[in-house]
């Protein structure tokens, strides 16, 4: 069990200023990781910057020793695949063809897709529960199947690392456990390394084996979840007064709201 | 899809019904014959002028005179002629103008048709071509005759301009388009006629035979005589007269504006174009 | 698989109809049996170089329009979004103005149409990266500023310089010179080969950039290369046919409503619905008013149009 991705003193913004500030941090194979923090904290940014689309200011990123900005392009996603939150692009692909495309990695140009691929599609689809909407087009579908849509498009690309950017914030709670469930599974049965961005921390503090808490481009905390999932921590970084409980069921940290009004009665 | 297929095989086949079925008098002419097309109404008129009909085996659509003309087979518009019909026509001869037609008899020489280029900017060039053209259509004396005639009547026009003192020559403008308005200055054939019947073309400066002039310009020369030719024919006094600040040149002034001189013998350097050099005469000196 | 080879088979089918009646119809009727003909020999061959540039540039300007609609991820992109068209134009003007012999005119169009493009990536450019957005605004931009110096040089120059660029504004396919057509399919039909090899890429891009590097494609390189490629494909066969509107923004749309978004069928659908469109087109333009040719842009715009509302009306795919 070695680190998958080291991400080593990385600065990275997107004009002047730096949004992520000289961040470390290592994932191991093999993690469950949740990545939280307030809106604007560098989430976003640090995604992009461990799938290749932003390049780093200074420091660097390797995905197994391999510097990946050096990688060969497909060879890096055939290992490395990421879940967008929105799927974008103007025309009418089927749901098939979109989860298809998550082949492409392991296709050369002139390819055409194989009975093995259309079966790793479908089996991708059948996993997210969506193989029944496999002939639709995309602007037919909800939000929530959509989203489930480029899920299993990433599933597809058969990676041993995924990430995903707040994966499960269209769905309704149902399809979010059903989901995280997935993931947890091929986290545990294939050994799928999952780093995820959530909004909702105990989802993060029930699937998690490890979470890092990011405020304003820097590693507030990093750990398991008792350790950063602590009343300060949340309220240094959220700003705003939380209850943290033992949840009875996992016995992990869950983290109570309270609102206002309510305040007069904490200690 | 098999609908879009189906509406396109009939689109292809109702081309047909559109075509017009054209069996010209060509093909009815032995080819023993010698066979001319004309591109331009000019040379068609001084083909025509020649004695010659049954040779013209082609025109322009543009070609309306004389009456005759109308009914011969036609090649296509005076810039556009149509390679595939002159083709079939089997023409031995071209006759064509320059400039616009330029391109076009880049492509015909490149087929090795033999082409003539009648682009004559004064009475001297025009009498040259009716001469080449009287040779290449071995009409060697209705050329000379016809020359005759035409500087016969130059003749007689310049005997009574020179009566005029010089002082007393008329300033012209002559309008070929309103919009933008353009004039005909140095180098043109116009101009050429403007000279010979005794005016002053007040548009001299232009350097250009056909350029754009500015309004303003007009009101400050002042011409005495104002004479409109369209191409198209459509040239209303009103749309002149009333122009912004033009009714005080003199010409508007002692209703001097002209717009009733048919513009084919003004603007074809051809037999007519002497008719044309007398009209313009009786309208500077009534 | 087979859905969409039934409807190549059509297509192809339609293309060969398409290709008889332009032998068969013109200007001059002439029935079938003579056209062989010794005499007839210069009409047919003038019939089949026009047939054959109809079929090069239907094919080369409506993949283009595809390679740019993908890359720019906009439905409006267009063979001469980049400033080709403008650029040719105004380098034809200037050397009819100059007084270059006509043998040339190929040659100055050509140039004109790579040095805007040249002129429109390096305005777009923003150190190494390429943004959709900066390409399209320059290319309009630049696409405004030389129309208006060929307005202006006309209005100078006058005559000389309206014909031809009259010709050039509504396109043109008849082409005397064999040579000069032989010379120019090569670098579009490489050009159409090299695009269909990006079909892959061009899928994924069409998803947008972000997606498209998450899938391996390595966007900023391609997207270079497909506008160089496609630039080259329109300066060459601007040279050869003036400006011909409509087709590489039409037929692209018009055959992903019939066989979808996905770019290893489209191309050659519609490579081959756009030589259809082309060779109906030209037959339409020479012979429903002849001996007056309208020019084939007038007739791309005026088919195209009507034909294109009745598809997108039908909604989905056919």
């Amino acid at each position: 069990m070695g680190v998958l991705l080291k991400i080593n003193n990385v600065s990275a913004g997107y004009y002047k200023e730096d949004v992520i500030k000289d961040i470390s941090l290592d994932i191991n194979d093999g993690d469950f990781m949740g990545l939280l923090g307030p809106n604007g904290s560098g989430k976003t940014t640090l995604l992009r910057l461990a799938t290749r689309v932003l390049h780093p200011k200074k420091g660097e990123i390797r995905f197994k020793e391999k510097n990946i900005f050096g990688m060969d392009l497909k060879e890096f996603c055939r290992n490395v695949a990421f879940v967008s939150q929105e799927v974008s692009g103007d025309f009418s692909f089927s749901v098939m063809e979109i989860v298809l495309m998550g082949r492409i990695p392991h296709l050369k140009r002139l390819q055409f897709e194989t009975k093995t691929d259309l079966k790793i599609a479908e089996d991708a689809l059948s996993l997210t529960d969506s193989l029944h909407l496999k002939e639709k087009m995309l602007d037919e579908l909800s939000a929530g199947e959509r989203q489930r849509i480029i899920i299993a498009r990433a599933l597809a690309q058969e990676p041993i690392l995924l990430f995903l950017d707040e994966p499960t914030s269209h769905l309704d709670i149902g399809h979010q456990i059903q989901i995280l469930d997935l993931l947890k599974k091929l986290n545990r049965q294939n050994n799928l390394t999952v780093v995820t961005v959530l909004h909702d921390l105990n989802l993060a503090s029930t699937y998690c084996n490890r979470i890092a808490l990011l405020d304003n481009g820097t590693i507030f905390k990093e750990g398991n979840p008792e350790d950063v999932l602590t009343y300060q921590n949340i309220e240094a970084v959220y700003k705003t007064i939380v209850l943290v409980q033992e949840n009875p069921v996992t016995g992990k940290p869950n983290v109570v709201l309270v609102p206002r009004d309510k305040l007069c009665r904490q200690n | 899809m098999k609908k879009i297929a189906l509406i396109i095989t009939l689109f292809l086949g109702t081309v047909p019904l559109a075509q017009h079925n054209s069996i010209t008098e060509a093909e009815t002419v032995p080819l023993n014959h010698p066979r001319y097309i004309s591109l331009a109404p000019s040379t068609t008129e001084i083909l025509f002028a020649l004695g010659l009909d049954e040779e013209i085996i082609g025109v322009s659509s543009y070609c309306n005179y004389p009456e005759h003309a109308k009914e011969k087979a036609k090649v296509g518009d005076f810039s556009h002629p149509n390679m595939e019909k002159i083709f079939s026509l089997k023409p031995d001869y071209i006759f064509c103008t320059g400039l616009e037609q330029a391109p076009v008899i880049f492509e015909l020489k490149r087929f090795n048709f033999k082409v003539y280029i009648a682009d004559p900017k004064n009475m001297k060039e025009l009498f040259n071509s009716i001469n080449d053209i009287g040779k290449i259509t071995d009409r060697t004396k209705e050329a000379a005759a016809l020359i005759k005639r035409m500087s016969g009547d130059v003749e007689i026009v310049n005997s009574k301009v020179k009566l005029i003192p010089q002082g007393k020559r008329t300033k012209v403008f002559i309008e070929i388009w309103h919009e933008p308005l353009m004039t005909a200055g140095k180098g043109s054939f116009v101009d050429e006629l403007i000279t010979l019947a005794g005016g002053i073309n007040i548009a001299y400066e232009a350097q250009r035979p056909y350029s754009i002039f500015s309004a303003e310009k007009v009101v400050g020369l002042n011409p005495d005589c104002i004479i409109i030719t369209y191409m198209d024919k459509t040239a209303p006094l009103k749309l002149v007269e009333t122009r912004f600040g033009w009714k005080n040149i003199e010409a508007v002034k002692n209703k001097q504006v002209f717009n009733d001189i048919n513009p084919d013998i003004l603007l074809r350097p051809g037999p007519r174009i002497t008719e044309g050099l007398k009209e313009i005469y009786k309208r500077l000196y009534p | 698989m087979s859905v969409h080879f039934k409807r190549l088979l059509v297509l192809s089918l339609l293309l060969f109809i398409a290709i008889i009646f332009g032998l068969i119809k013109g200007a001059v009727q002439i029935p079938l049996t003579n056209l062989l003909l010794k005499d007839s020999r210069v009409i047919l061959n003038m019939r089949l170089l026009r047939i054959l540039t109809a079929i090069l540039a239907g094919c080369g300007l409506a993949v283009s329009g595809i390679a740019l609609q993908a890359i720019l991820i906009n439905p409006l992109a267009e063979p001469y979004l980049l400033g080709t068209s403008s650029g040719a134009g105004l380098a034809a003007v200037i050397a009819v103005i100059i007084g270059v012999s006509r043998i040339y005119m190929p040659l100055a169009a050509f140039s004109g149409a790579v040095a805007s493009i040249i002129l429109v990536y390096n305005l777009a450019r923003e150190g190494k990266r390429l943004s959709d957005k900066s390409l399209i605004l320059s290319g309009v931009i630049v696409s405004i500023a030389l129309s208006a110096v060929i307005v202006f040089l006309v209005s100078l120059f006058g005559n000389e310089a309206m014909h031809e660029i009259s010709w050039w504004l509504w396109g043109n396919l008849q082409v005397y010179d064999y040579k000069l057509i032989l010379l120019v399919s090569i670098p579009v039909i490489s050009g159409i080969i090299a695009i269909y090899i990006f079909s892959q890429d061009l899928n994924a891009i069409s998803m947008g950039e972000e997606e498209a590097i998450h899938l391996g494609i390595d966007t900023q390189n391609i997207k270079k290369i497909l506008i160089l490629i496609t630039a080259l494909i329109t300066a060459s066969l601007i040279c050869i046919c003036g400006i011909i509107g409509f087709v590489g923004l039409i037929v692209p749309h018009m055959m992903r409503l019939v066989v979808g978004p996905n770019h290893k069928v489209l191309i050659p659908a519609t490579c081959l619905a756009a030589s259809v469109f082309m060779v109906a087109c030209d037959i339409i333009a020479r012979t429903v008013f002849a001996p007056v040719e309208i020019p084939i842009g007038v007739i791309t715009a005026v088919i195209g149009a009507p034909v294109f509302m009745v598809l997108l009306k039908k909604g989905k795919r056919v």
